[in-house]
């Protein structure tokens, strides 16, 4: 099922898709190279890929820019490849729909493994899971019933919100600021701590497994694990 | 609930007493009352307690109830000071101070200390020793109070001369009165107890008399009870008790130039205190008087008035201007001697402010009773009789030329000759004169002129007019002339405060530098005193202790300054006060400090070796030099200190700029890396041969950039630190263009313009070819795909002149004057366009290490507006000959 995914890379410099290209196509994808936003986008458009991957740093269009004009029409998953100290840019694109984002100089296997997770993760959207299971952690979305290890957790609401939040988005990040309007409205946008404690809470309760399966994004967000990036 | 808390200033001058040590004064009214006594009686009694009491100075005056009552407590030797040929005794306040006891008992504070000790009076000794933490008893008899020696003159007939600062007994955190009634003290005296006895015989007399004594006490009692209230108030004020408060009073004083003035002064002192009051004495220069005398103005801001000088020729409204502007309640003015003239017209100050101050109080000052002593004698007092003589000599001839000319001149006319006298004399000399020329013009005009001659009776009704007419216009054209002569000096001499102000400012505005501003100092100081001058200042400004010399004229005149020099240096330093020569603090001294400070404080200590500390012009011209210096030095300061601010922000702005670019510059190739090293792992044996290559020789591409990157910040770094020492010689502009296309590959060029076959310039061919390296490098980057950028040279106006040119997307105008920055590059939106944002840099810098320049020009005027700006950047080198 691997095979004939189409990649859709977009950047500027031709030593990424130097060696980009090779990596993709030796994970049996196709990839499609895009030199500039409006290359990028017209080939977007055009071949439909299965996936996105986006460098902000363009010389015709912000990426921003770029990222809002290609979720005007494909939804396919946009992986952003991004710098460190950009840190605020990389939740703008996450926040404008990006799904997640690598830092740059990144592994070629990371990278490999984050566009699997996408495409999963699309996958899983078509045809919605009612039960998502991992690391003895089964989360039944039709029953709102949570289990360790066949032992019922007893979750408050709105740790059950964060949670089911996150399993409907496994392997994607989630911002700060989309898990705090999702589940305490846009009031609290701002209020991060409420979200630390919550998911401490979380991960307690779920006890070991709470911890490998919920990764935080340091400054970003937080992230379910699937099986492909637990890795 | 604010005002519940307790006040802050309150609390925090308790706090800041604390590292000082506690001062406690045994007051007395009188010599005699036994002070001493009670004061080492009182020692005795911690002595046994366990206090380590010492005897710093104790005056037993050879009366042995004191003598006996000091056996026990050790005593501090006194220190030897050799004085004209014998042998001083005096306090040793360092070894006192080296000593450090737990209280240490000092009699007399009021004594003036022998000549060349540091401090000219005891009280200062007591209060540098307060400071370093000694807990001190002292002794002070209420006369030497400086604010009641009016008082204290008038009551008792004796002038005292020995006068502390009221402030002093302010220092104290305890008063004790040593009480003893008139009556007993006259006993003590007659029974020898005080003073031998044919001393106590005149004593008796004179100051010991029972209504003296009685004032004295008096006077004492109340000290001591203004004192106990000052300290409730502070405990009431730190302990938050929530009081009726009085309305703020402010006190105003009105000073002239006579001695009235001093006695001014220390009334409204007293007055302030007793209200707490803050306090402002207000001289009015009148036009009419001359600018050296001035009034005591320094006693006032002694006793801590604020002084306020303005002039003005109506003294009533100047003050009430004043008083109305500052919010004065209490006014205060001398007993001032007047005019006849004044008395009789009411025009007396007190009458006219009585008149038009409804809503003052007003305090007039009883006149001193002793003889009037003038503060200075004026310079030109009295004795000058040439104008005098003239003015005779003027009149005489006058009638000598109306008797000579005889029926020529009808006699009314000559009234108008006369007159003509009257205010040659009042514009020569002032209203005395004008008068006194006007008096005898009057006579010898009636003597001689008006019948009955050579008699001074007059015959007709109309003569008499006509003399009385004479006389009142004589008076008034004279009164008007003299003003206006006495104006207009008064005018002269501030125009020479002014004009001085302005060359000291101008001077001292001119130098950039702190080193070249304290020497012009230096200069302008030792040219007013006419003798070495030197600026101080500690050299470290975060400490503040050390003072060094930091600028003298002439050159190393600083080294003259002796020991006692330093002391006094130190203390204008610490104190903001002027000490040394003709000061209160150590006033033996060659040299006079005066403190440079502004609002926002201290600045430096401006020292001059002064021959003669009475040259009030000369001092005048000092303080006014100090002002200007000192405000002079804060600009330069504060330029210096904006100058690195700047130079700070700018690092800053470097250092973020560096930060991005290599975060930029180094992420990407490294990317390059990571991602074709990871490839060739994992996917070896599937990847094609072609494949493997390419990706290898990405790799090397990358290293090649990142090592190219460091190179151009190595290269810049050395052209910045001016290491790079050009070769210049004569160069063909033509093959070094060659060379540097060839440095750059994979870039299409359009021919080489040339427009003479063969250019030479003069430059380093290896620093030029660089230099090309870059602009083509850069042209390349910006330049839109598929346009090659052209390259021409030609010689214009005697400079070769290169030029790369792009049709890229060319520079914003904003932008334009950054291009040459170091890590400037660009910005359009979020997007940066990839490069080290150093290869302009580097360019400028090679251009101007060969001297020649570097200038970019965009939009391009040579391409048509609607397509791509462009952007040409233009090298410029010297010409060969």
């Amino acid at each position: 099922m691997r095979g004939g995914a189409t990649i859709l890379v977009i950047d500027d410099e031709p030593q990424i898709h130097r060696f980009l290209r090779p990596a993709l196509e030796a994970a049996g994808y196709r990839v499609e190279q895009g030199m500039d936003a409006a290359n990028g986008l017209r080939l977007a458009a055009a071949r439909a890929p299965d996936a996105i991957l986006l460098d902000l740093g363009l010389p015709d269009l912000d990426g921003q820019e770029a990222l809002r004009r290609l979720r005007a029409f494909s939804a396919a998953p946009v992986i952003v490849l991004s710098a460190r100290d950009r840190e605020a840019e990389k939740i703008t694109a996450l926040d404008a729909g990006a799904d997640d984002y690598v830092e740059k100089p990144f592994a070629v296997g990371e990278l490999l493994a984050r566009i699997r997770a996408a495409l999963r993760h699309v996958r899983a959207r078509d045809g919605v899971a009612e039960i998502w299971r991992g690391e003895g952690v089964t989360v039944d979305l039709a029953h709102r019933r949570v289990t360790v290890d066949h032992v019922p957790v007893q979750l408050s609401p709105r740790e059950y919100d964060l949670l089911s939040l996150l399993v409907r988005n496994v392997d994607r990040v989630l911002t700060h600021r989309q898990l705090l309007t999702a589940v305490w409205g846009p009031a609290h946008v701002d209020d991060v701590q409420y979200l630390r404690v919550y998911v401490g809470q979380l991960r307690q309760k779920l006890g070991p497994a709470g911890v490998r399966l919920i990764a935080t994004e340091p400054g970003v967000g937080y992230r379910l694990l699937g099986s492909e990036l637990r890795g | 609930m604010e005002q519940d808390r307790p006040d802050p200033d309150a609390l925090l001058a308790a706090t800041t007493r604390d590292g000082r040590g506690r001062l406690k004064v045994f007051l007395g009214a009188a010599p005699g009352v036994g002070k001493t006594w009670e004061m080492l009686n009182q020692a005795k009694r911690r002595q046994s307690e366990g206090v380590d009491v010492l005897a710093g100075v104790i005056e037993t005056h050879g009366r042995a109830e004191t003598a006996g009552q000091a056996v026990g407590i050790p005593e501090l030797p006194r220190r030897r000071m050799p004085y004209r040929g014998q042998d001083l005794e005096e306090f040793d306040l360092d070894e006192a101070l080296a000593r450090r006891p737990g209280l240490l008992l000092v009699d007399e504070l009021a004594h003036t200390n022998a000549p060349g000790s540091r401090h000219a009076k005891r009280w200062e000794d007591v209060e540098e020793m307060l400071a370093a933490g000694l807990d001190i008893w002292a002794t002070l008899n209420v006369q030497h109070l400086e604010s009641l020696n009016e008082d204290i003159a008038r009551i008792a007939g004796v002038r005292v001369t020995e006068t502390l600062p009221d402030r002093v007994l302010e220092l104290a955190d305890e008063i004790e009165l040593v009480d003893l009634t008139p009556a007993a003290l006259r006993e003590r005296l007659k029974a020898g107890r005080i003073y031998r006895a044919d001393v106590a015989e005149r004593a008796l007399e004179g100051f010991f008399k029972e209504g003296n004594l009685g004032a004295l006490r008096e006077i004492a009692l109340r000290r001591v009870a203004e004192h106990v209230d000052d300290h409730v108030r502070d405990w009431m004020r730190a302990n938050r008790v929530v009081g009726p408060w009085p309305t703020r009073d402010r006190v105003l004083a009105l000073v002239g130039p006579d001695a009235a003035g001093e006695a001014v002064i220390r009334y409204a002192k007293r007055l302030a205190d007793a209200l707490r009051a803050p306090w402002i004495v207000l001289h009015v220069e009148r036009a009419t008087e001359a600018s050296d005398r001035r009034p005591s103005l320094a006693l006032a801001t002694q006793l801590g008035a604020e002084v306020e000088t303005r002039a003005g020729f109506d003294l009533v409204q100047v003050a009430l201007d004043v008083a109305h502007a500052r919010n004065v309640t209490h006014l205060v003015i001398g007993r001032a001697p007047a005019p006849f003239w004044r008395r009789w017209f009411g025009r007396t100050l007190g009458y006219q402010l009585l008149r038009r101050t409804p809503e003052f109080a007003l305090h007039v000052t009883p006149s001193p009773a002793l003889a009037r002593r003038r503060a200075a004698p004026a310079p030109s007092g009295g004795t000058n009789w040439m104008p005098w003589a003239a003015a005779t000599a003027l009149v005489a001839c006058v009638t000598g030329a109306g008797l000579l000319l005889g029926g020529m001149i009808p006699q009314e006319a000559l009234g108008m000759v006369f007159l003509a006298a009257v205010v040659a004399a009042a514009t020569l000399q002032g209203l005395r004169l004008a008068l006194y020329t006007a008096a005898i013009g009057f006579l010898a005009w009636d003597f001689f002129f008006i019948p009955p001659i050579h008699t001074i009776t007059i015959a007709n009704a109309h003569d008499a007019i006509g003399l009385a007419v004479f006389l009142i216009v004589a008076s008034i054209t004279g009164l008007l002339a003299g003003r206006l002569r006495a104006e207009a000096q008064a005018g002269q001499a501030r125009i020479d405060g002014l004009r001085r102000i302005g060359a000291f400012s101008r001077k001292l505005g001119e130098p950039t530098t702190e080193a070249a501003l304290l020497s012009e100092i230096a200069r302008q100081a030792a040219a007013i005193v006419d003798g070495p001058a030197a600026v101080l200042s500690a050299s470290d400004q975060e400490q503040q202790q050390e003072l060094h010399v930091q600028a003298a004229a002439p050159e190393g005149g600083g080294e003259a300054i002796d020991e006692g020099g330093w002391a006094a240096a130190r203390r204008s330093w610490t104190h903001g006060e002027p000490t040394g020569r003709g000061t209160a603090t150590l006033p033996d001294g060659a040299w006079r400090f005066v403190p440079l400070r502004t609002a926002r404080g201290r600045l430096a200590v401006l020292g001059v070796r002064l021959a003669d500390a009475s040259n009030g012009p000369r001092l005048q011209a000092l303080d006014t030099l100090a002002d200007q210096a000192a405000v002079a030095l804060e600009r330069v300061r504060l330029t210096g200190q904006a100058a690195r601010a700047e130079a700070a922000e700018e690092t800053q702005r470097l250092r973020t700029a560096l930060l991005n670019s290599l975060s930029h510059d180094l992420r990407t190739p490294l990317t390059g890396i990571r991602g074709a090293a990871g490839t060739l792992r994992a996917a070896w044996d599937t990847l094609p041969d072609a494949t493997r290559a390419d990706l290898l020789a990405g790799i090397e591409h990358d290293v090649a950039r990142m090592t190219r990157f460091l190179a151009n910040i190595m290269e810049l770094t050395r052209l910045e630190s001016g290491e790079i020492r050009p070769r210049i010689l004569p160069v063909s502009v033509g093959e070094v263009i060659e060379l540097a296309i060839g440095r750059v590959p994979d870039a299409a060029f359009a021919p080489v313009n040339l427009a003479q076959p063969v250019i030479q310039a003069l430059a380093d061919p290896a620093l030029l070819e660089q230099a090309l390296v870059n602009l083509i490098e850069n042209a390349v980057k910006y330049g839109s795909l598929g346009s090659a950028p052209s390259i021409r040279a030609a010689v214009v106006g005697g400079h070769v002149e290169i030029s790369v040119a792009d049709e890229g997307v060319g520079i914003a105008a904003e932008d334009l004057p950054h291009v040459f920055d170091s890590f400037y590059r660009a910005r359009r939106g979020d997007q940066v366009v990839p490069g080290t944002g150093l290869g302009l840099a580097i360019a400028r810098g090679l251009a101007e290490a060969m001297g020649g320049g570097i200038a970019a020009q965009s939009p391009r005027a040579d391409l048509p507006v609607d397509g791509s700006p462009g952007t040409i950047v233009t090298l410029r080198l010297p010409v060969a000959p």
